[in-house]
């Protein structure tokens, strides 16, 4: 029998290759400069945020909030600037609420031990309905002339989004630290086994509570980039990205139990979402197409594993060797 | 006298009682809020993510969760009006949206059940393929009150006794669920699955089995409620349902029905929906801008389960789903 070691995060990056060959073969503008820079930017605020929610789900919780936290960022940014505050003092006043609010969750769940379902799908209405009390009915559109070019003009000579230099630099960061680091590895030993990780040493509250506040750093961030993106910030922006972000990551291999997954995976699996949408589009398919294969592609991504694992299990059990359990295993129990 | 002071120490008081000072502020600052008006607005308003909140709750007290609702009660509101309007009548529309939520349902089911994937996973998959379906299918149509079958329609717009009959229907399925939760041992089984699931499968409860059916039940509960949605709405467009879901888990978090599973009850959850909506209703009696309504909301939720927290101090590590004994 051919070896052949394809795991989930491969097959993710096979997947997004195959989906740029479909794009280019089913639209002739799929490949062209403006419409990747468009593919690009429609993808960075989602990434920026997976980035964080890969440590977060890795680690065994999640966070639901960070749509309405890309929100608040984006509101209070257009908020100071009403109120006269410099636009860079505003920037930086967005990213901290950012954070506040991802210390918030974090003080919730590692302090007050609630769940973080629970506790995030509170945090979702209370940051959105903070939104709406900051900036009531009137969205901000009067931004300074330099900000909104940055957020929407390219790198000079090529067709990159400005954004993408921090999506890369952020990413590589991402992918350091989680494969790298010992910050990487205890956030995959929480997720895999929070008790043994804790008798082990780790720190598993502060550990946890650093990974809440970094997904809040990080939407945040997006929302920066999303305010500069649509050179607004309103009340009631990126609705319902939460559960497409968190789709995204899980389809990029990582376990909703906690413990497995890799970076890669989710960078691809976010480029993949994006590169298809954008395919599906230029060949007349609706939004709905998207949809349903979005859920699909998450379907398949929790069956596949399954399967194979039992594939495994069946021929291991053969040869009698089903003493070890796979991590997943594991991580489930 | 114990009947009295076991009525005191339910896990729903905290809810009922919060629910009487929520409506009491009101009443004082405002005294229409109490009028007739005011509280049909209420149960008017509720009725939907009430019965929601029901089937939602023989999910999450197995320490599963159900997030394709918002999409399957669209879905199924909108196939009632379109069946109606092309001739198959009202029982045909409301078999279509049965049969829908039965297949949702088991699908769901089947996934999470049997082949023991992750319920989160699974019903977000389904809430992107239902909503997919359901926008193909629709394609930009909408249902007008024209095509709303007129008992349907009838049934949104009167009451009994001054009660709207959506209401009575929600409250009607909470009174048979909230019996059945407690009498009937499959439904018993539910508490246990959610309590300990290794430990029930040991003491001999068919687990996939009444995880399986629990679905098939939300699924068709949901299902059906697409014709209170249409009742209520008298409309339905593409978009129908959308982000629901988590209105209804928020719900019954609210109502005591905590999310790691193995307690409270459909009345929690049922008069958690009703706090929910009483508080949006109460903002406005108050004079408070609405704009605060949402913050308003998750910062209950979040009182919700830090005072839930509090009443079960003893557990000690969490997960996503919530804490776990050791």
């Amino acid at each position: 029998m051919i070896r052949w070691n394809l795991t989930w995060d491969k097959g993710v990056g096979l997947f997004l290759i195959f989906a740029v060959l479909l794009g280019s073969l089913l639209s002739d503008n799929f490949a062209n400069a403006s419409n990747l820079s468009f593919v690009l930017r429609d993808v960075t605020e989602f990434a920026i945020i997976a980035l964080a929610m890969t440590f977060l789900i890795i680690s065994g919780e999640i966070d639901l909030s960070v749509a309405s936290t890309l929100n608040l960022s984006s509101a209070s940014l257009g908020f100071l600037y009403r109120a006269g505050v410099p636009f860079e003092v505003a920037i930086v006043g967005g990213l901290l609420v950012g954070l506040a609010c991802g210390l918030f969750n974090g003080w919730l769940v590692t302090k007050l031990g609630l769940p973080s379902l629970a506790v995030t799908i509170a945090t979702l209405a209370l940051y959105r309905g903070l939104s709406y009390a900051l900036l009531g009915n009137q969205p901000v559109n009067e931004l300074p002339e330099f900000w909104i070019g940055i957020g929407y003009g390219r790198i000079p000579g090529t067709f990159l989004p400005w954004s993408t230099i921090l999506l890369v630099v952020l990413a590589a960061v991402a992918w350091f630290v989680l494969h790298h680091t010992r910050y990487g590895r205890w956030t995959f030993a929480i997720g895999v086994n929070a008790e043994a990780a804790k008798f082990s040493g780790i720190p598993v509250q502060r550990t946890k509570l650093m990974l809440f506040a970094m997904t809040g750093l990080m939407s945040g961030v997006a929302g920066v980039v999303y305010t500069l993106r649509f050179a607004s910030a309103s009340p009631d922006g990126a609705v319902g990205y939460e559960l497409s972000i968190i789709a995204a990551v899980l389809f990029g291999g990582v376990s909703i139990a906690g413990g497995i997954g890799t970076m890669w995976g989710v960078i691809a699996a976010v480029l993949s979402l994006g590169v298809i949408r954008s395919a599906l589009q230029l060949a007349g398919f609706t939004a709905n197409s998207l949809l349903i294969v979005s859920g699909g592609l998450l379907l398949i991504s929790v069956i596949a594993p399954k399967v194979t694992e039992t594939l495994r299990n069946r021929t291991r059990a053969e040869s009698k060797d089903n003493t070890k359990k796979t991590i997943r295993e594991v991580g489930n129990e | 006298m114990k009947a009295i002071t076991n009525v005191f120490r339910a896990r729903e008081m905290p809810v009922f009682l919060a629910l009487v000072v929520v409506v009491g502020i009101a009443g004082i600052a405002n005294p229409a809020f109490l009028s007739a008006a005011g509280a049909i607005d209420i149960l008017l308003g509720v009725a939907i993510v009430a019965i929601l909140a029901v089937g939602q709750t023989f999910v999450i007290v197995m320490r599963h969760i159900d997030l394709s609702v918002g999409s399957l009660i669209g879905f199924t509101s909108f196939i009632i009006g379109d069946l109606y309007a092309q001739g198959y009548g009202l029982w045909g529309g409301l078999a279509a949206a049965l049969g829908v939520g039965l297949i949702v349902g088991a699908a769901n089911g089947f996934l999470v059940a049997y082949l023991k994937l992750p319920s989160l996973v699974v019903t977000l998959g389904a809430l992107y393929i239902v909503r997919g379906v359901f926008n193909d299918y629709a394609f930009g149509r909408t249902i007008t009150a024209a095509m709303v079958p007129p008992e349907v329609a009838w049934i949104g717009l009167n009451r009994l006794g001054g009660i709207p009959y959506l209401f009575l229907i929600g409250l009607a399925l909470v009174i048979v669920s909230g019996l059945v939760m407690r009498r009937v041992k499959a439904a018993r089984d539910l508490y246990a699955i959610g309590s300990n699931p290794a430990a029930a499968e040991l003491a001999g409860i068919p687990v996939a089995r009444r995880v399986f059916g629990a679905f098939v039940l939300n699924g068709a509960i949901t299902g059906l409620a697409g014709a209170v949605m249409l009742g209520r709405f008298n409309a339905a467009n593409a978009n129908s349902g959308l982000a629901l879901e988590l209105l209804v888990i928020a719900a019954c978090v609210v109502g005591g029905v905590t999310i790691a599973g193995g307690s409270g009850s459909v009345w929690g959850a049922f008069l958690g929906a009703i706090l929910l909506q009483a508080i949006t209703r109460t903002i406005g009696a108050l004079g408070i801008p609405q704009f605060w309504q949402q913050a308003f909301n998750g910062g209950l939720i979040i009182l919700a389960i830090a005072f839930d927290k509090y009443l079960n101090s003893r557990v000690k590590t969490t997960t996503i789903m919530g804490s776990q004994n050791d």
